[in-house]
């Protein structure tokens, strides 16, 4: 796919996402700062409670820090999570036209998601404003740091992607693979540690957590980003992401090549 | 009152029938509920290996808390949910008007109309979770204190339909309701996590203002407390006033609805 092309479809994307420009600004942001305001009451609670000075390695700050980043950075990983277009193309049929087209199927939907960045890039910039005066800055943040951290994140969005994707091809054989969406949702949030810092779960636990793929959803790039993570664990981090990646374009591909065999291409 | 009962029959019956036609869908409905009850346990567990204590309760009072969530939410799920997805579309396109035509209240119809009976089975697993996380509390919690828990979540259920419609009403003057619809959601959060975990201003919003932390908070509070009729009279007056307010804006929004599409 010639990089003009793609280019020009993320532009005319992100376009449209701008388009109802208060609805947007209203939701996510409100959503933005409430779900760091709860996530901090806990951080606050626990730590009253318990008396303890650190918690998983995390002091109250970092730990409220690591929140805050984990909500931005979540911006940019979930960027069109709840839109399920693959499936509804499918079910609506609006997928025969996009066979037609000179483009890969799933390319094209992942330059969409890029795309959806535009608007959380906008976003996040405004809220990061905030965070030094509000929270402070973290103490393991260096520009290496947050070269690293971002290098995660931009994995961390095609990861999330690719787990998606074969999920929402579902709907080859299923009218509704919303709630299968809702179900990863839940998964990864808790898994990957946007709920609780991973640091927070029994040993044995965090060692499998660290194998599966959601940590390098949120976890990993936040702490990367925040200098949690020594370059050398990183750069295994970022192979194991990478695995991962590999793994769920096959396992997209190989649902796809079924699916098509079962799409009649009028809708349901 | 006999005539809504009766309509309110003929809903129930198209629900499970047009539910029906899904079956996939119903299977992962359930799957979908059960992975995230597991998942807000799993939450406030690794919680509690750093703290004994979480906005004043103890585990064991936590998971009766949750027990109580996931049967305001199943309910909300199956009798409100889907009504609440399509009013303001309804508002949006014009089709409102057909409801306002019929003998029949409107606000009746447009919140309770489509039964959510995929749902329902969710709704069935959330009451069994409830029980055992009743069952499985450690001091004898009383039938009558029980009783009083499970009514107050009921009215817990209602306010939370009541708080959804505040929501949702001004897509007569908005058109799009769908970023105040996507705040309602993420304050609904509040209401998942006990309300002792909040301070300040805050607390004060929520139980006053936004009261998504009185829905199942003060019930929960109420059972674990004991006698104190505080907090149950707190959440009948908080539920009147805002049913009241959602009455007065439905009116409202009503004269602002020029039933033409968008």
């Amino acid at each position: 796919m010639r990089l003009e092309l793609l280019w020009h479809i993320v532009s005319v994307e992100a376009r449209r996402r701008m388009t109802y420009r208060a609805d947007f600004w209203i939701g996510s942001v409100a959503g933005i700062v409430v779900k760091f305001a709860v996530a901090a009451f806990i951080v606050g609670a626990i730590f009253r409670e318990s008396g303890a000075g650190r918690i998983g390695g995390f002091t109250y700050q970092e730990m409220l820090l690591y929140y805050v980043t984990v909500v931005l950075m979540g911006l940019f990983v979930q960027t069109s999570e709840r839109e399920q277009s693959v499936s509804q193309e499918i079910y609506e049929g609006g997928l025969t036209r996009h066979l037609l087209y000179p483009v890969s199927y799933g390319t094209m939907k992942y330059a969409q998601q890029i795309a959806a960045a535009v608007p959380a890039l906008i976003q996040a910039t405004l809220l990061t404003v905030w965070v030094p005066w509000a929270v402070g800055i973290p103490e393991g943040l260096t520009w290496g740091s947050a070269a690293r951290g971002l290098a995660a994140l931009a994995a961390a969005n095609m990861l999330h992607f690719l787990l998606t994707y074969p999920v929402q091809l579902v709907a080859f054989w299923a009218d509704n693979v919303w709630s299968l969406l809702v179900m990863h949702r839940f998964a990864s949030a808790l898994l990957g540690g946007m709920l609780v810092p991973l640091a927070l779960f029994p040993e044995g636990a965090r060692r499998v957590l660290e194998l599966l793929p959601f940590r390098y959803l949120y976890a990993f790039p936040v702490e990367a980003f925040l200098g949690r993570v020594p370059p050398r664990d990183w750069a295994a981090g970022m192979v194991l992401s990478a695995a991962w990646c590999g793994v769920f374009t096959l396992i997209g591909r190989a649902v796809w090549r079924r699916g098509m065999l079962e799409y009649t291409g009028v809708g349901i | 009152m006999i005539r809504y009962l009766r309509l309110y029959g003929y809903f129930l019956r198209f629900s499970f029938s047009r539910a029906m036609e899904f079956r996939l869908d119903f299977f992962f409905r359930i799957v979908m509920d059960a992975v995230w009850y597991v998942v807000q346990f799993s939450f406030f567990w690794v919680l509690y290996r750093h703290t004994a204590l979480l906005g004043g309760w103890t585990f064991d009072q936590v998971m009766v808390f949750m027990g109580g969530v996931f049967v305001v939410d199943a309910l909300h799920m199956t009798v409100f949910s889907n009504n609440m997805w399509w009013f303001p579309i309804y508002v949006n396109k014009g089709d409102l008007d057909y409801h306002l035509v019929r003998p029949v209240s409107p606000l009746f119809v447009m919140s309770v109309r489509d039964f959510a009976a995929n749902s329902f089975v969710n709704l069935l697993m959330a009451v069994a979770v409830l029980t055992w996380t009743l069952a499985r509390y450690p001091a004898p919690l009383g039938a009558g204190p029980v009783a009083v828990y499970v009514v107050s979540l009921l009215v817990g259920t209602f306010l939370y339909y009541v708080l959804h419609m505040l929501f949702l009403i001004p897509a007569f003057w908005m058109h799009t309701s769908h970023g105040l619809r996507e705040i309602y959601f993420v304050l609904g959060e509040t209401m998942t996590r006990p309300v002792g975990i909040f301070t300040g201003w805050v607390r004060s919003v929520l139980v006053s203002i936004l009261p998504f932390g009185v829905i199942v908070s003060f019930p929960a509070k109420s059972l674990f407390e004991g006698a104190s009729p505080g907090p149950l009279l707190h959440m009948a007056a908080v539920t009147a006033a805002a049913f009241l307010a959602m009455v007065g804006m439905w009116r409202w929004g009503l004269r602002s609805y020029v039933s033409a599409s968008s």
